[in-house]
């Protein structure tokens, strides 16, 4: 590994695989802040955290690239000289992953590693490379950037190339969290003042700039500028005791958004930190019409009509539209409801409480007249039940208990938020596949594909097609006799995962449905886990694919309660 | 030709010779049984039953009740109809190829095989007739999977036992107990450092030492002297408590299912070691087009249709045996 250049893309790869097969945090970080630290070129550490941090743009850019799987392994197929349908479809499935399917591929097919070899790219040179793919459009013209770039990678290169440009994980066991610890170390900072650096700028890379420069005090929080949001753990993996500490919010089924104003100029920017003032041409106008000091605000976007708060099925209708037309705003109106303030009278404020937060955004709510979410005070747990109730009645996900005492942090920060969410419901479904466990399970079969039945659905020429992955809500006592059953009824072994016969049915609980063009099924579930293995049912008495279109269509006709009596915000005049 | 039928998971059929392949059921006179693991061993057998001498030893240990013929490498046994010869397969001690000539044409079955051959068996050979139909399993039958030179994984097996000791970490290998282990063990052996295996495994030792193999210096595994020692068990035994007092371990995981990245979680291992006791995709195809048999069965395999992709492109023909097939 000595001989490699430091800027190479080679070692960060070699690094990522190193961090890969490294076990413990510790020593994970230890490889990444060893690495980090041998970047003496300012671009090239940018560049090497963001890489192994946000993915092949920073988060801040606004780009994305979209290079489809099926785009690059089309390529790798025709770069093999393989039947794409015949064989390296198989591949994928036995493995489990394009990258390294394209990684092993290339580099066991003697007609690929002829034509692959090695130049040490740069990163500045991967780089000029992902922003290439990113200014073309055509299928044709990124494999054409693809077929340049990978023959002149090594196999290794070209699975963490695709991974980063697949801004997913890189698939090292090792999380954003790690990334900003071993910056810390490589350049002897506090993680804690590192993590704060990183939130005001949104960026790991310039994070890592600033802390190898040392001057983290640079960083300074700035409108328009948006910074990383603070996040809810579940209450179920939180014990709480002193409920009175908290406060209770309703959790609106929106698009969490955060908005910066400065009299007319309005921003607002979305979970991932996109810009998405376009997309809401109504909120602006709305907010650019006060003359708003500078604030920067936290909250929810949610369709709103006739006085109630319509489904996020709905809003998903207005999600991604640079430019929403006449017609659409008129059916799915938006409004802002906002539950935080981050920055007031030329200062960051996420250092006051919640309370003094909370204090501050009912004045401007009450002077400028912009809605803000009902706060109420918590005595109890039953009182927490009641509000729950009223939320579900008002057609909301549920309720957020925020701790009277916290700062504003990004990413969950323990007891600081918790969420409370009810089930979206269940399905009987049948188990298809089942997939090898991973840590503490392995060895046995936990990781489950359910399916729905569509035999007497005449879109389908298949008996069962999968609508959900599940990998928790059993006992160790049902996955043992889960397994014992599985043995009797593989068909077939892809690798590590089991190919079965339609005989088990598991009740699969889940929190939402939403609509998925790219599956099977057409529809996706947010959160599935096991509810109930049903050993007593047969596969004859399986959901089916129309069962899952009713509930869908269910969800989005249902009754919602007015928020003209005890409602979720609060606004002095909303026709204002 | 002769007629090819599948029989059962694991069996396979001859009928117009009455002969059985790892065959269970009731339709076969003589019954060949190409090597000890439990999956190819006939769990009862109507007809008279032949296995190489480890085979046939490997066959008592795993309870076998019924009477086995020791039929050595390359000693023939004749039927009314046909004469049956066994070839080392090179996949574990005692594996063969079976190899049935009759009038009606010869068959060449596999059984499980590896080639070139572990150290740890009698090598891999090929009758020198022209075969007119090859049964050949492909466990490994998608070109993800090529094996890296045997010298390397060697040299990766025995580092990783040496840099864990001296890093006074206990080394475990995990790996199956007929076949794997001892081939690690045999590889181990210039180390000349204590070895403690799984008692499923170790009783099965005695055999590979009987036909002149050396595994070195080993015991059966004991949960209160294992730490330091080099430890060999299947993944499965982890789970259940083996070498679970011992704080300082590092693990591999010897198998060619280690090829994939995903292994290495899903057993919570340290290195992942791709030695396959099966010849790998490639292999398969070179040894088929080396073959050239009128035609090729595959069998035992998640994927046949990409071999048969291949074998078609190397202009061989071939068919997947399934159940249904006749």
């Amino acid at each position: 590994m000595n001989s490699v250049a430091p800027n190479s893309f080679l070692l960060l790869a070699q690094t990522a695989r190193k961090i890969r097969e490294t076990r413990g945090s510790n020593a994970k970080i230890k490889i990444c802040s060893t690495y980090l630290r041998s970047l003496e070129n300012s671009d090239d550490l940018k560049l090497a955290a963001q890489f192994l941090g946000e993915g092949a743009f920073s988060d801040l850019s606004g780009k994305r690239a979209s290079v489809g799987s099926r785009t690059y392994s089309i390529l790798a197929a025709e770069i093999c000289e393989i039947d794409y349908e015949k064989v390296f479809k198989p591949c994928k499935t036995a493995v489990g992953s394009s990258s390294e399917t394209i990684e092993k591929l290339l580099t066991n097919i003697p007609a690929a590693r002829k034509k692959w070899s090695p130049k040490n790219l740069t990163l500045k040179e991967i780089e000029t490379i992902f922003d290439q793919l990113y200014d073309v459009s055509s299928r044709a013209d990124k494999q054409e950037i693809l077929k340049k770039a990978w023959l002149k990678m090594s196999p290794l290169e070209v699975k963490f190339f695709l991974r980063i440009l697949g801004r997913g994980s890189l698939r090292i066991g090792f999380e954003s969290k790690s990334i900003v610890s071993a910056i810390a170390k490589a350049f002897n900072h506090k993680t804690g003042d590192v993590r704060h650096v990183h939130m005001l700028t949104g960026s790991i890379g310039e994070t890592a700039i600033l802390a190898k420069k040392d001057s983290l005090q640079e960083a300074t929080f700035q409108l328009f500028q948006p910074i990383s949001f603070m996040l809810a753990s579940p209450i179920e993996s939180r014990s709480v005791d002193n409920y009175e500490e908290y406060v209770a919010e309703e959790k609106f089924d929106g698009m969490r958004c955060q908005i910066h104003i400065q009299n007319e100029k309005v921003m607002i920017f979305s979970r991932d930190l996109n810009d998405i003032t376009h997309s809401f041409p109504e909120v602006v106008s709305y907010f650019s019409e006060k003359e708003l000091p500078k604030i920067v605000l936290d909250g929810e976007i949610c369709v709103y009509k006739d006085e109630t708060i319509l489904p996020f099925q709905l809003l998903q209708k207005r999600m991604g539209l640079k430019k929403p037309s006449k017609k659409i705003l008129q059916k799915y109106p938006t409004l802002l409801i906002s539950y935080d303030i981050l920055f007031f009278d030329g200062k960051p404020v996420f250092e006051l409480t919640l309370t003094e937060r909370r204090k501050l955004l009912s004045q401007l709510s009450s002077e400028f007249n912009f809605p803000i979410t009902t706060q109420k005070a918590v005595e109890d747990k039953d009182q927490i039940d009641e509000y729950f109730e009223t939320a579900l009645a008002h057609g909301n996900e549920g309720l957020m208990l925020k701790h009277k005492k916290s700062t504003y942090e990004y990413g969950q920060r323990k007891k600081s938020w918790l969420k409370v969410k009810k089930p979206g419901g269940s399905l009987d479904t049948v188990m298809m596949y089942a997939h090898a466990g991973s840590g503490k399970r392995g060895g046995t079969y936990s990781d489950f594909t359910l399916g729905i039945s569509v035999r007497d659905d005449e879109r389908y020429e298949e008996e069962f097609i999968p609508i959900g992955k599940a990998y928790g809500g059993y006992t160790n006592e049902e996955l043992k006799k889960l397994n014992a059953r599985i043995k009797e009824i593989t068909v077939e072994k892809y690798g590590p995962t089991l190919g079965l016969l339609p005989d088990i049915v598991i009740e699969l609980e889940f929190d939402d449905i939403q609509i998925n063009k790219r599956t099977k099924a057409n529809y996706t579930l947010r959160f599935p886990r096991f509810k109930a293995i049903r050993w007593g049912l047969s596969p004859d008495d399986a959901d089916t694919l129309k069962d899952v279109e009713q509930l869908y269509k269910n969800k989005i006709d249902q009754e919602r309660l007015k928020q003209n009596k005890n409602p979720s915000f609060e606004i002095k005049d909303l026709k204002d | 030709m002769l007629k090819v039928k599948k029989a059962g998971n694991h069996g396979i059929l001859l009928p117009q010779l009455k002969i059985g392949l790892d065959y269970s059921g009731p339709k076969a006179d003589h019954i060949f049984v190409s090597h000890g693991h439990a999956d190819h061993i006939p769990w009862k057998a109507k007809g008279a039953v032949y296995a190489t001498p480890p085979t046939s030893k490997f066959m008592a240990f795993r309870g076998v009740k019924y009477e086995v013929n020791d039929l050595p490498f390359g000693k023939t046994v004749k039927t009314n109809n046909a004469q049956i010869t066994f070839f080392p397969a090179g996949h574990i001690l005692g594996s063969a190829m079976t190899f049935v000539e009759s009038d009606l044409g010869n068959v060449l079955y596999s059984g499980d095989y590896r080639t070139p051959p572990s150290p740890a068996t009698e090598g891999f050979k090929l009758p020198d007739a022209r075969i007119d139909s090859f049964i050949t399993e492909a466990t490994f039958s998608l070109p993800v999977y090529r094996w890296a030179d045997y010298g390397k994984l060697k040299a990766d097996i025995t580092e990783f036992a040496r840099s864990a000791l001296e890093d006074d970490y206990t080394p475990i290998f995990l790996a199956y107990n007929l076949g794997k282990a001892q081939e690690i063990m045999h590889l181990l052996k210039d180390l000349g450092h204590p070895v403690q295996i799984h008692g499923a495994g170790f009783k099965l030792c005695s055999v590979y030492e009987e036909e002149g193999f050396n595994l070195g210096s080993y015991e059966t595994y004991d949960r209160n002297t294992c730490a330091g020692k080099i430890l060999i068990c299947p993944s499965s035994a982890l789970n259940n408590g083996f070498a679970s007092n011992v704080k300082k371990k590092r693990i591999a995981y010897c198998s060619g299912w280690a090829t994939m990245e995903s292994r290495r979680t899903q057993l919570t291992v340290d290195k992942l070691i791709p030695l396959s006791d099966h010849l790998d995709f490639f292999e398969l195809i070179e040894l088929c087009k080396k073959i050239q048999p009128k035609k090729t069965y595959i069998t035992h395999t998640p994927n046949p249709e990409v071999v048969k992709h291949y074998l078609d492109e190397a202009g061989l023909l071939s068919e997947y045996l399934d159940s249904k097939s006749t």
